[in-house]
Order: structure tokens, then sequence, then C-alpha cells
């Protein structure tokens, strides 16, 4: 059985000349919150896509629930889910009519109890009948986050989860990710550009820069490894600030 | 429920919502009811115009009416498919596809078990059952009109006949359909998507039966299609262009089996003209890469 | 800069130099060019194999011994411009949608509106710069389709042409001109009204259905006489007499038809260029004068309705309904 939710081997993604990932190789065990940071343009997002398998990479390999992202990209779509930076829905469709569809796209037969239970899990209940079309931005990354964990994934990415929520829907959904790892056993692979994020929410934690890995430990030793810092954010810094190897 | 079913499940809703999807469909719809009618207020005119005659004494022909066919009345029909149904179902395909690109949900569908060739054939069988629809929907209601204007339900033969040109406007506008997905599926910009297809469908419709037949873009307006080359260069260009005017040979087809008498000859090579568009369009659809199909829009 | 005709000044010449860097207008302007070209060449072509026809049955006449010979077919090189004119009428008032819709939308889309409504501009700088910028870049278009297509009819049509033709083109041009800048302010107004962008531009597509193609079609297909194959009179033996005083009994009907036709702005724009230009037989030849006092009233609605148009898009076209939420 395996232990690692996530593995990758001198993942390499390029566009023309321009390396976006350079030769990223990293483990993530089952049951982790593990925070990527990195500026914008870093290469954070596109390592997830493809990681979700939306990219095939130009050199390297990942597996993703234990399974190869190139030699099975459909068995690893099944295993996790997805919730990409600003996320949009079909705004004239109502919230039960978007969730059924992915859900039913993700292979659940009768879903509308799932969904029903999952409004539930993200206390969103009695919205299932709106139209997404009327809803704020904090509405919709709820949304977001139910399409994603509809199907129970083993795994779930989400691409800078928090960005443009006011503070009461950031922390609500910090509340909800720790609960998806702790009551559901969901690995999490998040993307983020905020320090803060992190520290309130990860278990371990990777800093892409340019496209590479520069530093890539549990929250708890990397902390423990600055012991004259006082914060995450300086460690950060301190890491952004030597030059790429 | 596999990606197929549940693709055209949802495309058939999508397209319910969308109101300007449904302006378009009421549009064609009234369109083809209005056909009937302006033709029934007409016929009474017409009739009224004939009884005068003969009770002036000016003629003793027989009434040229009654020699014509009942479905002489939904050839004005032929025209609002190539017109209003033809742009209807482009902008449908474009919505189809481009929604997903736009509002970035391709990248939601995408990190599922969805093929790619399931989920686009799923979004055409969608369209192709609204398509089929509106078109079943406006038939019928031309179907009884006529029967009233005709004084009798129609028989089998013509029922069967208007049942045909059903089908095959239903094989016309999922082609164009198909031409909106390809365009909503390859273009940067939403406004781009829309129109080149509209501009395919005029020079289709438009200036391909112009060069070949010297016929003006008003008078393609007719139901009846463009008059045969007049010889010259027209006999060796409208060879090329012939089977690419595809709105005429659906014109030259739908007069056949409407039985326009200013038509003659076998509607066959026009069908299979137009099946072969159909065939072609889809094949070229669905072999879209997945990287395409959730490529963004630039703004 | 602080009076609002310099504002307008400055938004007409920003929508100069978009449309001149943009593809896609490019790609139009060429396609109504080639479009146009092709039917003044096809027009000629149709008209040579006409005269080959006609040379033939002359020799077939001489051969046979025959003394009289029939008038040949005459030429008159505006008439070349028929296939031009209806694209303009049908494509052009397509794409000058496109068009209007577009200037409005790209800053819409792109974001630039909040940037440009942040400025001290006045409530019709917005409107009348984006309007006079298109009814400028029109001008240029018709100019360029109409020297190119009078070149087009010397050379191919092979064909010398009169000072007064000169003047009829111009007349057609100005007309044209009306005519696309009517549809372009329509398509500005929808567009500014609709919250959702491609609403805009469908509703004014389905006007343009309804008024360029169908309803000049279904007053075609409500003449009597083209209700039975090869025409109603012609079946029955009527002489055009006798058939004027039967159809003068269903004079109701006949107004019905006409005001349907009339209705759509089409047709004046079509009747206006078609009487100037010769095309439609009963003006072939004749005097401006005796053109401008038949059509005069069609030159007055196109006008109007040219104006009311732009009154709409001016109207419709405010902070309020350019800022409505955006999908």
């Amino acid at each position: 059985m395996t232990t690692s939710a996530i593995t990758t081997d001198q993942l390499t993604k390029s566009y023309g000349p321009k390396l976006a990932l350079d030769a990223l190789t990293l483990d993530v065990p089952v049951g982790e919150v593990f925070g990527l940071l990195g500026h914008n343009g870093a290469g954070k997002t596109t390592a997830v896509n493809v990681l979700t398998t939306l990219l095939e990479p130009t050199r390297g390999s990942a597996e993703v629930a234990g399974v190869s992202v190139t030699g099975d990209p459909r068995s690893v779509r099944r295993a996790i889910g997805y919730l990409p930076e600003n996320v949009q829905f079909y705004d004239n469709l109502t919230v039960m009519e978007n969730l059924r569809f992915f859900a039913q796209l993700s292979g659940l037969r009768r879903p509308d109890g799932r969904i029903r239970d999952v409004l539930r899990i993200l206390d969103f209940e009695g919205h299932d009948r709106q139209r997404l079309g009327t809803f704020s931005k904090g509405m919709r990354q709820r949304v977001g986050i139910a399409q994603a964990i509809l199907h129970s994934p083993s795994v779930l990415f989400l691409d800078e989860p928090t960005s443009g929520l006011d503070p009461e829907g950031v922390r609500t959904l910090r509340e909800t990710i720790v609960r998806l790892n702790s009551e559901f056993g969901m690995t999490i692979f998040m993307n983020t550009h905020l320090r803060s994020e992190v520290t309130k929410t990860c278990t371990s934690i990777g800093i892409l820069k340019a496209g590479r890995l520069v530093h890539h430990d549990t929250l708890e030793r990397a902390l423990s490894a600055f012991p004259g810092e006082d914060s995450l954010e300086a460690i950060y810094f301190q890491v952004e600030s030597e030059p790429a190897s | 429920m596999n990606a197929f079913m549940v693709s055209a499940r949802h495309e058939m809703l999508n397209a319910r919502r969308t109101r300007t999807a449904n302006l378009l469909l009421v549009v064609f719809i009234g369109m083809v009811i209005a056909s009937s009618v302006i033709g029934w207020v007409t016929n009474q005119t017409v009739t009224s115009v004939y009884q005068k005659v003969v009770a002036d004494g000016l003629s003793s022909a027989p009434n040229p009416f009654s020699g014509v066919s009942p479905l002489y009345y939904s050839r004005n029909a032929v025209i609002y498919v190539l017109l209003i149904g033809s742009l209807m179902a482009i902008v449908l395909g474009v919505q189809a596809t481009l929604r997903d690109r736009k509002a970035a949900t391709a990248d939601l569908v995408l990190s599922r078990p969805v093929g790619s060739v399931a989920r686009l054939l799923g979004q055409l069988a969608g369209l192709g059952v609204v398509l089929a629809v509106v078109i079943g929907v406006s038939m019928s209601i031309s179907w009884v009109i006529i029967s009233i204007i005709n004084g009798a339900p129609l028989g089998w033969g013509d029922t069967g006949r208007l049942v045909a040109f059903s089908a095959l406007s239903w094989i016309l506008l999922a082609t164009f359909a198909l031409l909106g997905m390809l365009t909503g599926l390859r273009s940067r910009q939403e406004t781009t998507a829309l129109l080149v297809p509209f501009v395919i469908w005029s020079v289709v419709a438009f200036v391909l039966p112009q060069i070949g037949t010297a016929a003006r873009p008003v008078s393609l307006l007719n139901p009846v299609p463009a008059v045969n080359p007049t010889g010259g260069y027209f006999d060796l260009v409208s060879a090329l262009t012939g089977p690419l005017s595809v709105t005429e040979q659906f014109k030259r087809a739908s007069g056949i089996i409407l039985q326009d008498s200013t038509v003659t000859g076998d509607a066959t090579p026009s069908v299979l003209i137009l099946l072969s568009f159909l065939v072609v369009m889809s094949i070229v659809v669905v072999s879209t890469p997945r990287a395409r199909m959730r490529s963004g829009l630039d703004g | 800069m602080g009076n609002p005709s310099t504002h307008a000044w400055v938004i007409a010449r920003k929508e100069l130099l978009d449309l001149r860097r943009d593809r896609l207008f490019a790609v139009l302007v060429a396609f109504l060019m080639i479009a146009t070209l092709i039917s003044v060449g096809v027009a000629a072509a149709s008209f040579r194999t006409q005269i080959d026809a006609y040379n033939l049955y002359v020799q077939q006449l001489i051969a046979a011994g025959s003394t009289t010979k029939p008038a040949a077919p005459t030429f008159f090189p505006l008439q070349l411009l028929r296939g031009g004119v209806e694209y303009l009428e049908i494509l052009g008032a397509l794409f000058a949608i496109v068009l209007g819709y577009g200037t409005i939308a790209k800053e819409k889309y792109r974001g630039t509106l909040q940037l440009i409504l942040s400025r001290p501009i006045g409530r019709f700088a917005m409107p009348l710069g984006k309007i006079g910028g298109l009814a400028i870049v029109w001008a240029a278009v018709v100019l360029l389709l109409t020297a190119a297509t009078t070149i087009a009819i010397v050379a191919i049509g092979n064909a010398p042409l009169q000072p007064i033709d000169g003047a009829r083109i111009l007349i057609a041009a100005i007309v044209a001109w009306l005519y696309l800048v009517f549809w372009s302010a329509l398509a500005i107004g929808t567009t500014a009204l609709s919250p959702r962008l491609s609403t805009g531009l469908i509703v004014a597509i389905v006007i343009w259905l309804a008024f360029v193609l169908i309803i000049p079609q279904i007053g075609d297909t409500m003449d009597p006489d083209n209700q039975v194959p090869g025409g109603l009179f012609a079946t029955l033996q009527i002489q055009k007499t006798d058939e004027l005083k039967v159809l003068a009994n269903f004079a109701g009907f006949d107004a019905i038809r006409n005001g349907l036709e009339i209705s759509s702005i089409t047709k004046h724009f079509e009747r206006l260029t078609f009487a100037f230009l010769g095309i439609k037989d009963k003006y072939n030849q004749q005097t401006l004068d005796f053109v401008w006092t038949d059509l005069w009233g069609y030159a007055i609605t196109l006008a109007v309705a040219a104006f009311a148009s732009v009154a709409f898009a001016v109207g419709a076209t405010t902070r309020r309904t350019l800022q409505r939420k955006i999908s």
C-alpha cells in the first residue's frame, strides 16, 4: 500500500523556451496538508495543472494516489478533487444543477443525496435552488469546494483558495480545509502566495521559485530550522532572497 | 450515467436557460408558423382574385391552385431554416463550447474522468435534441395550418414529405451547430467565435452561389434554388462551387421533397452532399485536443 | 481638453486607432471588398455570356437567310454594381452591427470602461465619440469600396464612365454611408443596454434578420402573382390591363404588402441606390431630377432613421447602462 499521496520525479513543464516548472521532485505523504508557496508566476498553477492532468508534463514523472499522471490520467481524475483559482460556474443554472452535472461527470449515479450531505458539511444548506449568477465570491468558493469533494476524492487540489475572499470567508474556508483533512482524511495540496495561510492550515510546505522547488519540509521542521526567525514570513523571504541554484 | 449522457442533458438544460438562445428559438418557430399563415392569407386573397376574374368573365381557366401541392404553402419554411435556423444553430453551437472556456469550467470538467470525444459528442447530441425539438414543434404547427388551408388533414404521403423535410433541416442545422462548436473551441475571442461562422455562412449562402450561377445575393433569398449556369465560364465554376454551396443543395433537395414544381430532378445527390458535410464537421469537432477545450480567451 | 466635444473627439480618435490595428476589422473590410469585386466580375462575365449567346443567335439567323436583326443586349456599366449594393445591404449591415457591438464590448470585456468612466468626461462624450469614430470609419470604407468598384467597372467592364455617372455613384455612396451608420449605432445601443455582452449582439442580429432578410422576403412572398408557379395571371392568361383592374379590388391587401416592405429600412436603401444607379429600369438613363422627384421621400426616411438610430445609441449609452453587471 502506498504511503505517498503525491510523488513527482524531475517533473518539468516548458512552454517553448520558457521553463514553467523545472525538475520538481516532491513527496507528499497521505494525510498531509501541503502548502506550495511562491510568487505570482513561480509555477504553482502549472504544478497543479500537471498533477490534475490538465497539462501534460514535458519531462519527468508524477504519481497521484499511486497512479501515474501520464500513464493513466483517467484513474488520477477519479481520485482527485480540484478547485481552480477564481472558480466560475454556469451562472444560469442553480447550485443543485451545477453540482449534479459535475457529480455525474465524476461517475456518481444518483448524486442528489450526496450533494445535500456535502452542502450540509459546508454549512451551505438552503441555497441549492438558487442560481449562481447572484452569488458573492465567498458563496461561489463554497460551491467550488462542494464540486471538488462531491465524489469523496482522496487528494484535493486547491489553487489559491482564499484569493479575493473577505476575512470571514477566509476563516470559514480555513476551518473547512482542516476539517476535510482531519475528519475525512483527504490529502490536500494547496497553492498560495500568502504565508499566513500556510501556518494556519498546512502540515508541510514547499517553496517554488522560478519553477524550481527551493525548500521542502514539514512546517514544524521549517520553523525549527530557522530558530532566529519569528515567523514563516521571514523564512520565506530568506529563501526567496537566495539565488536559485 | 456516462459522460456522453451527462453532457447531452447538461447541454439541453443550458439551452433551455439561455435567454438569447430562447429568443432565437421563438423567432424561428414563430417565422415557420408565420410562413404558413402568410401562405394561408395570401391563398385566401388569390382565391378571391381568381373568383373575381372568373366572375368578370376574364378567364375560364381552372383554378390554378387545384394543381398545386398543399406543401407549397410551407416553401418559405425552407428559407427560414436557412436564414434563422442556421444562425440559431451557430449561436447554440458557439455557446456550447465557448461557455466552458469563458468561465474556465472546462478545468472542472476535464479534471474528472471524462474523455474529450464523449464530452464533445455528448454536447452535440444535446444540441441535436434541442434542434430536433424546435424543428419538430414548428413543423407540427405547420402541419396543422396546412391541413386547415387544405380543408382536410394532410395525407400520409404529404406528412411523410414534411417529416423528410424536417430531417433534412436537422442535418443542415446540426452542421451549422458543429461549425459554431468548432469556432467556439478555436477562437480566442467571443466576438470572433460568433462572427467567423456568420461570415462562413454568408460565403456559403451568397458568395459561392453567386460565383457559380451569377445569382445576385437578394435573389438567393428565394426558396427556389438559383438557376442553372448560363454557359461558358459558369459551367466550369459551378461544377466546383455547386457541391460546396450547402445551402443551395438544401434548397434543391427541399424543393424536390416538398414537390415545388419549379425544382426537378433527384434529391439524393444533394442529400448525400449535406450528409457528408455533417459527417466531416463531426469528425473535425470531435478530434479537438483536450488542451484546446480548456484554453482561455483573450481580453 | 476640458470641453465635452474634445472628450468625444479623443474617444473617436482612439476608436480609429483601435480599428486600424484590429485584424478582425481588416478581415471584414477585405471580405466586403472581395465580395463586391467578385459581384462586378460575375456580372460582367454574365453580360459577356449574353453577348456571346446573342452573337451566336445572329449568326444562326444569317445562316438561315434571315435579314432581320434582333436588338443587341444593351450594356449599362452602373448596373454591374447591383451585386455590390446587395452585399452592402445584407453583409454590410451585418458587419456594421459587429463593429458597433465591438466598440462597446471591447471596453467592457477588457475592463478599460472603468478607466474611461473614472475620468471627468461628460454625459455624451462616450456615445458621441464611439458613433463619431465609427461614422468616420464607415466613410473611409465606403470611399474605398466606391473607388475600387469604379475602377473595376472601367477595367473589368471595359466601360467608359460619364461625369454624371460619377455623381450617381457618389449619391449611392452617401446613401450607403447613412445605412451603415444606422446599423452600427443600433448595435451600440443594444449592446450598451444589455448587461450580458453577447445578448446585445444577438438582439441586434435578430433585428437585422427581421428587417434585412425576413420582411422584404415576406413582402415578395405575399405578391399574389408569386403564389402560383409561373405566375398567377400568366396561368390565367390575363392581360396586364385587366390584371391591374382586378388588383384594384384588392388594394387593401396590396397596401399591407407594400407597407411591410417599406417598414424595412433596407428597402429604402435598396430603392434609393437602385434608382440613382439606374439599376431599376424605370430610372435607367433618367436625369437626377427625375429620380429625386420620385424618391425624395425615401431619402428623408433613411436620413431620419439614421438620425433616430444615433439618438437611440446616445440615449442608451449612459454610465448606468454601461456599468451594469458584466458576465
